[in-house]
C-alpha cells in the first residue's frame, strides 16, 4: 500500500511539472479546457461484473438516468454531461487503477463514486491525491469516514450508524415503564451490517435497556439454530439483526420455529428485498426495517426524478438508483455554486471551492436535504420501515409516515 | 437448562442433517479413492430442483426425490464410467480434486446462469412450526430433515450389509483385486457406488432446502465441514462418517453458546487438526484409510 501511495505521489509530481512545462496543457486543443462550450465529462468506475454486478448496474442505470435528464433540462452550467463509465470487475486495485486512467488519460472534469465501501475507499483516495472532489453513491461503513479524506462527501441521508436513529429516538419517547427492558443483537461480521446494529445498540444503553445477547455471526454461517436459541432463551423485548439477507431469513425462521416472540425486531436489509415476504411464509406482520430511499418521498426533486426514471425504464427507481441520482444532485450543486468544472489538473482552485462549498452548505436531494460534517458523513437519519398487512410502509418519522407504527409487535 | 437442552436437541438435529450431506463423500471416496469436491454442489443442485419443483408445482418438495434420486443416480454411474474412471489408478485421488473441483464450478456456474444468483428459500406452510417437547421446541422442517438423514442412511446400511450389490461394493471397497478375482465386475460397481453416493446428494439437498436459503456458491460454505467430518470419521467409513457427524454437530450447537458462532464454527477443523495428528486414519477408517 505504501508503495503503491508512493508511486502515485511521484506521478502526480511529474505530471504536475509536466504542465508546468507545458507538455501536457497546451497541446489539446479540442478538449477545451477551463469554462468552455464542450461537454462536462464526469468519470466513474463502476462494479459491472462480479461480485457486486447486481447493485453495480443500479448505480449505473442511476447515473445514466440523471445524466439524461440534465441534458434535457439544459445541462450543467450550459454544458451537456457525459459520462465515462468503466468496469472494474468488483475489484479494488482495478478501481484504483481506473480513476488514475480516467483522470490522466481521458482527461475528465470531475469524477464520482462506485458501489460498496470496499471499492469507494481506493477510489476515494486517488480523488484525494490528485485534489478532486469525491462524491460517492454506495460507502455507509463507519469506518471509511477514519480514512481522513476532506474530498468525500456521501450521497444518501446517513451512514451506517445513524440508521436507526428514528427508531432509537421513538423508543426514547415511550414512558419509561413501556419501553423495552432487554435487548437481543445478532450481527453479520461485516462492517455495514454490525454498524447498524451497533448503532442501535449503544443508544439503547445509553437508555439503559439491558443488552442479553449480543452475537457476531461470520458471512458463510449456514445454521442458524444456535443463535436463535441463545435468543429465545434470553427473551429479549427487542430483538435487532445487522442482517444482509439470507442470514436475516434464516434467523427470523429459526426464532419462529422456537417459539420466540419479541414485542419489537428490526433487522436491516433483508425486509425490504422483494424475496423477503415469500421466504419467510409471509409472517412479515411489525417486522422493522431501516431505509434510505422510497420513491413515494414527497421531496420535489424526487417527484420529477420518480416520473423521469419510471417513464425510461417502466418501473420506480430503487435505492441504488436513488443514491446515484443523489450523488448527480450533490455535485451539480457543487459545480453550479463554484461556476466552474474543471478537472484539478487543468485547475486545482475549482475542485477545492467545491470540496469547500460542500461543506459549508446543504443541498436539496431526492433523499431530502443533505449535509456533512468535515469527514463527510451526512448529518440526516434513514427511514424506518414496518411490515404492516403484507406492505411495507414507512412509520418513521411521523412527518414522513405513511401508517401508524405498530407496537407492539404482533406474534410471527 | 432449558438453554442447554434446547442446544443439544438442536445438535443433534443438525448431526443427523451432516451425518446424510456427508455419506456420499465417504462413500466416494471408500469406492474409488476419489475427493468429491463437488458433492456440496450437488447438495445445492438437488435443493434449487426441489425449489424449483415446489414453485413451479405447488406440491410438497419432498416429491421431487421422486424425479432427483434415479436422476443423481443415473449421473453419477455416468460421471463414474465417462469421467472419473479414465483418471490413471496412481494419481486418481489427487486428480480427482481437479475434476471434481472442475464439476462444481459449472454446476455454481449454471445454476447462477438459469436461476440468477437471488438466494431462495421455499414457502413451506409448516416452515416456522414446532413442537414442543418438554420446554424443548423441536422445528418441523428440522425434524423432517432429521428423519429423511436416519431413513436414508438406515436404507443405505441396508444395502451395504444385506444384498448383493452391497458385499459386491464393500469387497470392492475391501481388495479391489480379490473382488475381481472372484469374478466381481469392480468398475461397473464402482459406477454404482458412485451412483449411491450421488442419490445420497439429492435426498440431502432436499433435506436441506427444507430449511435454508440457498444461492449458487452455498456449496463452498459446506464443502469444508464435510470434508473433515469424513477425515474424522476415518475416509470411506459411514458409520465412521455418522458418528463424527454427530458428535461434531452436537460440539458446534453447545460450544455456540459459550464460545459465539465463529469459535463455534472452528470445531471441525480443530477436530480435523487433532485426528491427524493423534489418529491420521480416522477414528473408524481402521485399515482401510491406512494404506490410501
Amino acid at each position: 500500500m505504501k508503495v503503491r501511495t508512493g508511486l502515485r505521489a511521484t506521478s502526480l509530481a511529474l505530471v504536475g511539472s509536466l504542465a508546468l512545462t507545458g507538455c501536457i496543457g497546451g497541446s489539446d486543443d479540442d478538449d477545451g479546457e477551463g469554462g468552455s462550450d464542450g461537454p462536462i465529462t464526469i468519470g466513474i468506475s463502476l462494479p459491472l461484473t462480479g461480485d457486486f454486478s447486481e447493485p453495480g448496474k443500479g448505480i449505473q442505470r442511476g447515473y445514466e438516468a440523471w445524466a439524461e435528464y440534465m441534458n434535457e433540462n439544459g445541462g450543467l452550467l450550459g454544458r451537456d454531461v457525459e459520462l465515462e463509465i468503466l468496469d472494474n470487475q468488483s475489484n479494488a486495485d482495478r478501481t484504483a487503477t481506473d480513476y488514475e486512467r480516467l483522470i490522466n488519460q481521458d482527461e475528465v472534469d470531475l469524477v464520482v463514486g462506485p458501489f460498496s465501501t470496499l471499492l469507494v475507499v481506493p477510489a476515494a483516495q486517488v480523488a484525494q491525491d490528485y485534489g478532486f472532489l469525491f462524491v460517492e453513491p454506495a460507502g455507509a461503513a463507519p469506518e471509511l469516514f477514519e480514512e481522513g479524506f476532506d474530498n468525500l462527501f456521501y450521497a444518501a441521508p446517513a451512514v451506517a450508524n445513524d440508521h436507526y436513529n428514528h427508531l432509537a429516538d421513538y423508543i426514547e419517547a415511550m414512558p419509561e415503564d413501556e419501553r423495552p427492558q432487554t435487548a437481543a443483537y445478532a450481527a453479520m461480521d461485516d462492517p455495514f451490517a454490525q454498524g447498524t446494529a451497533y448503532g442501535l445498540k449503544e443508544r439503547l444503553e445509553e437508555m439503559g435497556v439491558e443488552t442479553v445477547v449480543d452475537e457476531v455471526y461470520p458471512p458463510n454461517t449456514t445454521d442458524f439454530g444456535g443463535i436463535a436459541a441463545q435468543i429465545a432463551d434470553s427473551d429479549a423485548d427487542i430483538l435487532v439483526g445487522g442482517s444482509q439477507y439470507q442470514d436475516g431469513v434464516n434467523l427470523i425462521l429459526a426464532l419462529q420455529q422456537l417459539d420466540y416472540q419479541p414485542d419489537m425486531a428490526a433487522f436491516s436489509t433483508a425486509p425490504t428485498q422483494p424475496e423477503f415476504e415469500r421466504a419467510i411464509g409471509g409472517e412479515t406482520e411489525g417486522i422493522l426495517a431501516p431505509t434510505g430511499y422510497t420513491p413515494e418521498a414527497q421531496y420535489p426533486s424526487n417527484l420529477e426524478f420518480v416520473e423521469f426514471y419510471t417513464d425510461k425504464h417502466g418501473n420506480p427507481p430503487g435505492e441504488d438508483e436513488a443514491n446515484a441520482w443523489t450523488t448527480g444532485q450533490v455535485v451539480a450543486a457543487a459545480v453550479e455554486a463554484a461556476g466552474c468544472a474543471d478537472s484539478a489538473l487543468v485547475d486545482p482552485d475549482c475542485q477545492q471551492e467545491m470540496i469547500d462549498w460542500l461543506h459549508e452548505n446543504e443541498v436539496e436531494t431526492v433523499v431530502g436535504p443533505l449535509s456533512w460534517d468535515e469527514a463527510g458523513r451526512p448529518q440526516a437519519a434513514h427511514m424506518i420501515q414496518q411490515w404492516i398487512g403484507g406492505e411495507i410502509k414507512i412509520v418513521l418519522p411521523e412527518e414522513l409516515a405513511e401508517a401508524d407504527i405498530i407496537h407492539p409487535k404482533p406474534a410471527w | 437448562m432449558s438453554l442447554f437442552f434446547q442446544s443439544l436437541v438442536l445438535g443433534v438435529l443438525l448431526g443427523g442433517l451432516y451425518a446424510l450431506l456427508a455419506a456420499g463423500l465417504t462413500l466416494y471416496f471408500g469406492v474409488m479413492r476419489v475427493v468429491m469436491i463437488a458433492h456440496a454442489a450437488f447438495l445445492v443442485l438437488a435443493g434449487y430442483l426441489a425449489w424449483f419443483f415446489a414453485t413451479e408445482t405447488g406440491l410438497d418438495p419432498m416429491l421431487s426425490l421422486v424425479v432427483t434420486v434415479p436422476l443423481f443416480f443415473a449421473v453419477g454411474f455416468g460421471m463414474q464410467r465417462l469421467l472419473l474412471s479414465r483418471l490413471r489408478p496412481s494419481t486418481m485421488t489427487m486428480m480427482s480434486v481437479l475434476l471434481t473441483f472442475a464439476i462444481a464450478l459449472l454446476i455454481e456456474g449454471l445454476l447462477g446462469y438459469t436461476w440468477s444468483g437471488t438466494q431462495r428459500r421455499i414457502r413451506l406452510p409448516y416452515g416456522g412450526s414446532s413442537i414442543d417437547l418438554f420446554g424443548v421446541h423441536i422445528a418441523a422442517v428440522k425434524l423432517i430433515a432429521f428423519g429423511l438423514a436416519a431413513v436414508s442412511l438406515l436404507a443405505l446400511y441396508l444395502v451395504l450389509t444385506r444384498t448383493k450389490l452391497g458385499q459386491a461394493l464393500r469387497a470392492t471397497i475391501q481388495h479391489p483385486e480379490a473382488a475381481r478375482l472372484l469374478g466381481i465386475n469392480t468398475d461397473r460397481i464402482a459406477g454404482y457406488g458412485f451412483g449411491i453416493g450421488l442419490a445420497t446428494a439429492a435426498v440431502g439437498g432436499t433435506a436441506l432446502s427444507l430449511d435454508a436459503t440457498i444461492y449458487p456458491s452455498l456449496h463452498w460454505h459446506w464443502i469444508g465441514p464435510l470434508m473433515a467430518i469424513i477425515v474424522v470419521g476415518g475416509l470411506g467409513s459411514i458409520p465412521g462418517a455418522a458418528i463424527a457427524a454427530m458428535v461434531l454437530g452436537i460440539s458446534q450447537s453447545l460450544l455456540q453458546v459459550p464460545l459465539g458462532t465463529t469459535w463455534a464454527q472452528t470445531v471441525f477443523y480443530l477436530a480435523l487438526f487433532a485426528t491427524l495428528m493423534v489418529r491420521p486414519q480416522g477414528f473408524f477408517g481402521g485399515r482401510l484409510a491406512q494404506r490410501f
